[in-house]
C-alpha cells in the first residue's frame, strides 16, 4: 500500500455521541481506538473470530487480512476492527449494539452461494 | 508406592469417594456485549451449606476476550501411583486469544488464585497453534488440542506442556491426513487414542454457517492414533451419520475398547470398539430425529454438541442442545442402548421455557457428572457467537445452571427443585457458564493406565 508516512484519518462514532478520533492510516482501528481510550470487545485479535466486529457507515477501509466475515456480512457493511486500516475518514457503529445483522439462525436464513465467505462463494448471477 | 497420588485407584474407588461440595464452571463475557474479562465461578453444591446453589467466588481473568470453553487438570488418576503429584491446578484455554491459564484450586478450593498465564503469542511462536480446546494430562505431563495453527487454518495440532507448565512444543509426531481437530481421549492399555473434528477456528469462531458443511469445512471423521508413536494410524469416515463428531469418550475401565462420540450436527452417538480379530469398528447407536417446529421451514436438529460416560460405564448422557431434553441411556450392551431417562429445559421447541422459576434461554448443552452417578449438573451456553445465532436472548438472560437428579440404579432423571445457578443475575451483568469441574476429579477428566 502507498500510504505515505503520517497519514491520519477521522474516525467518527456514530452510536457515541459521534464522537472523533485521529487515527494512523497505517495501524489497525481497534489498536487505535483502544489507545485513545475506547472501549471495545475484541478476541483474536488476528481477524479471525468477529468479535471486534463494527459497522462501517460511511468511507472505506482495507480489512484484505481479516478471514471471519462472509460476503453477506461484507455486503452489510461490517468491518474487522483488529486487522481495518481507514483508507479515508470513516463512520462506526461499535460494539454489539451495532450486530443487529452480524447473527442469524443459519437454518432459518441460509446464505446464497455469493454471500458465502469468499473462498467458497461463487460470483452472483445476474 | 501406595495410593498418594491424586485420584483414584480405579472408577470403582472414584464412585466411592466423598460427595462433590464445590464445583467450578467458566462464565464468559466474549461476545456478550459487557466489557468485562470471562472468569471462573465456584458454585457451592453442599445442601448442607447456608450458601449452597450460589456463586461464592469469581476468579477474573487478566484481559477481555478469552472466551473460556474447556478446562483441565493438571494431574488425574493416570498419576495415582505418583505421590509427587496432585491434582492441584485447573489449565483453562482462551479459545480465541490463545492464552492458557493456569489456576491453583488447591490452597484455598472456595478461591481459586492465578499461578500463572501462558501467553497466547508465545504458544503460536513456539508450536504454530491457536484455538485451545481439550486439556488432557498423561502422567505428569499435559496435552491440549489446538484447532488451528497461528493463522487459524485447521488442522492445528497438540501443545505439550511438563507439569511446571513449560511449553515443550508439539505433542503429536505426525498429524497424518487429519484435516480438522478437536477433542481426544486416549486408552493407554491398548495404546490408543481417538480424535475428533470441529473445524478450523476462523471457520467457527464467526458462528455457524450451515452451507460451510456441505462445503467440507465441517469434520465428519474420527481419527485413532498409536498412542506411544504419536501419530494417527487409522480414520473413519462416519459421512451423513457422523457430521461434526465433537465429543469422544472411551469407558472408564481401562481395559475396555468401547468408545463414544457424539456427532452434533447429525445428533447421532456413534460408538466403536476392537473386534475379536483386533479391528478397530464403529456403529451408530443412538439417532435422534429431527423434530418439526411451528416457524422453522425445516425440521429443527438435536445439535448434541456433549456426551458423557457414566464412572460406572452403565449410562450415556447427552444434549440436544437446539431441541432442549438431556438423556440418559443404559449402555450396559454398548450396541444396543436403552433410553432410561430424559429431561426437558429451554431448547427452541417449547417444552420447558422455565425451570425452578427461572426463564431459560439456550438448551441444555454441557454437563458434569458426580462421581457416584447421581448429580449431573448442566449448563446452557455452547460459544458465544453460535449462542448469538439460535438463542439471542441469552444476551439479557445470560446463561443458567440446572442440576438433575439421576438414579445409577434403575436409569431415570428428574430436575432437581431446590437447585438452579442463574447466571443472568451475576453482579457485572448476565454471563454465560459452561464446562464445569470438581475438585476431586470427575467423570470427564481421570484416565486409568
Ligand atoms: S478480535 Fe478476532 S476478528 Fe478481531
Amino acid at each position: 500500500m502507498g500510504v505515505s508516512a503520517g497519514q491520519t484519518y477521522t474516525v467518527t462514532l456514530a452510536n457515541r455521541g459521534n464522537e472523533t478520533y485521529r487515527v494512523d492510516a497505517r495501524r489497525a482501528l481497534l489498536d487505535s481506538l483502544r489507545d485513545q481510550g475506547v472501549d471495545l470487545p475484541f478476541g483474536c485479535q488476528y481477524g479471525g473470530c468477529i468479535t471486534c466486529a463494527a459497522k462501517l457507515t460511511a468511507g472505506a477501509v482495507d480489512q484484505r487480512r481479516q478471514v471471519a466475515l462472509n460476503n453477506r456480512q461484507i455486503n452489510d457493511g461490517y468491518v474487522i476492527l483488529c486487522v481495518a486500516r481507514p483508507v479515508s475518514d470513516i463512520t462506526l457503529q461499535i460494539g454489539v449494539e451495532a450486530h443487529d445483522r452480524l447473527y442469524r439462525n443459519p437454518f432459518l436464513d441460509p446464505l446464497k452461494a455469493h454471500e458465502l465467505k469468499a473462498d467458497i462463494a461463487t460470483p452472483k448471477e445476474v | 508406592m501406595e495410593c498418594c497420588g491424586p485420584g483414584y485407584a480405579s472408577p470403582a474407588d472414584a464412585i466411592k469417594a466423598p460427595r462433590e461440595k464445590l464445583l467450578y464452571t467458566i462464565a464468559i463475557y466474549t461476545g456478550t456485549g459487557i466489557q468485562k474479562p470471562d472468569y471462573l465461578a465456584t458454585i457451592d453444591v453442599d445442601p448442607d451449606s447456608p450458601t449452597y446453589s450460589q456463586v461464592i467466588h469469581r476468579l477474573e481473568m487478566p484481559g477481555i476476550g478469552d472466551e473460556l470453553h474447556h478446562m483441565g487438570w493438571n494431574a488425574c488418576s493416570s498419576c495415582f501411583d505418583d505421590g509427587s503429584m496432585s491434582r492441584k491446578y485447573l489449565i483453562l484455554p482462551g479459545v480465541r486469544s490463545n492464552n492458557l491459564h493456569i489456576v491453583d484450586t488447591a490452597t484455598d478450593p472456595r478461591a481459586p488464585r492465578l499461578h500463572k498465564v501462558i501467553d497466547g503469542a508465545d504458544i503460536k511462536a513456539k508450536a504454530d497453534l491457536s484455538g485451545p480446546h481439550t486439556v488432557h494430562c498423561l502422567g505428569s505431563e499435559i496435552i491440549i488440542s489446538f484447532l488451528g495453527n497461528a493463522k487459524g487454518e485447521a488442522p492445528g495440532g497438540y501443545l505439550h506442556l511438563n507439569k511446571e507448565f513449560e511449553i515443550q512444543g508439539r505433542w503429536e509426531s505426525s498429524m497424518g491426513d487429519i484435516k480438522f481437530g478437536y477433542d481426544f481421549w486416549y486408552q493407554p492399555r491398548h495404546n490408543v487414542m481417538v480424535s475428533s473434528e470441529w473445524a478450523a477456528p476462523n471457520t467457527f469462531m464467526p458462528g455457524f454457517d450451515l452451507e460451510e458443511v456441505g462445503h467440507l469445512k465441517y469434520g465428519r471423521e474420527l481419527h485413532f492414533w498409536d498412542f506411544e508413536k504419536r501419530e494417527p494410524i487409522q480414520s473413519m469416515y462416519l459421512g451423513e451419520d457422523g457430521l461434526i463428531p465433537l465429543e469422544v469418550k472411551f469407558h472408564h475401565d481401562p481395559d475396555s475398547t468401547h468408545g463414544f462420540c457424539g456427532a452434533a450436527l447429525s445428533a447421532n452417538v456413534i460408538h466403536w470398539w476392537k473386534d475379536d480379530g483386533g479391528e478397530w469398528r464403529w456403529e451408530k447407536i443412538i439417532d435422534v430425529e429431527n423434530e418439526p417446529h411451528p416457524e422453522w421451514p425445516i425440521p429443527v436438529p438435536g445439535v448434541m454438541s456433549a456426551i458423557l460416560v457414566s464412572m460406572d460405564d452403565k449410562y450415556l448422557y447427552l444434549n440436544n442442545w437446539l431441541h432442549g431434553d438431556m438423556r440418559q441411556y443404559d449402555i450396559s450392551d454398548p450396541h444396543h442402548p436403552v433410553l432410561t431417562g430424559q429431561v426437558w429445559m429451554g431448547g427452541l421447541l417449547g417444552k420447558a421455557t422455565h425451570v425452578n422459576g427461572v426463564e431459560m434461554a439456550g438448551g441444555p448443552q454441557m454437563f458434569q457428572l458426580s462421581l457416584d452417578g447421581k448429580r449431573l449438573y448442566v449448563t446452557t451456553s455452547l460459544f458465544s457467537t453460535w449462542d448469538n445465532q439460535f438463542y439471542p436472548e441469552i444476551r439479557e438472560k445470560g446463561g443458567v445452571m440446572v442440576m438433575i437428579d439421576c438414579d445409577p440404579v434403575n436409569g431415570g432423571m428428574k430436575i432437581n427443585e431446590d437447585f438452579i445457578v442463574d447466571f443472568g443475575k451475576e453482579p457485572n451483568g448476565p454471563s454465560r457458564c459452561h464446562e464445569a469441574r470438581y475438585p476431586g476429579g470427575d467423570c470427564t477428566s481421570d484416565i486409568w493406565l
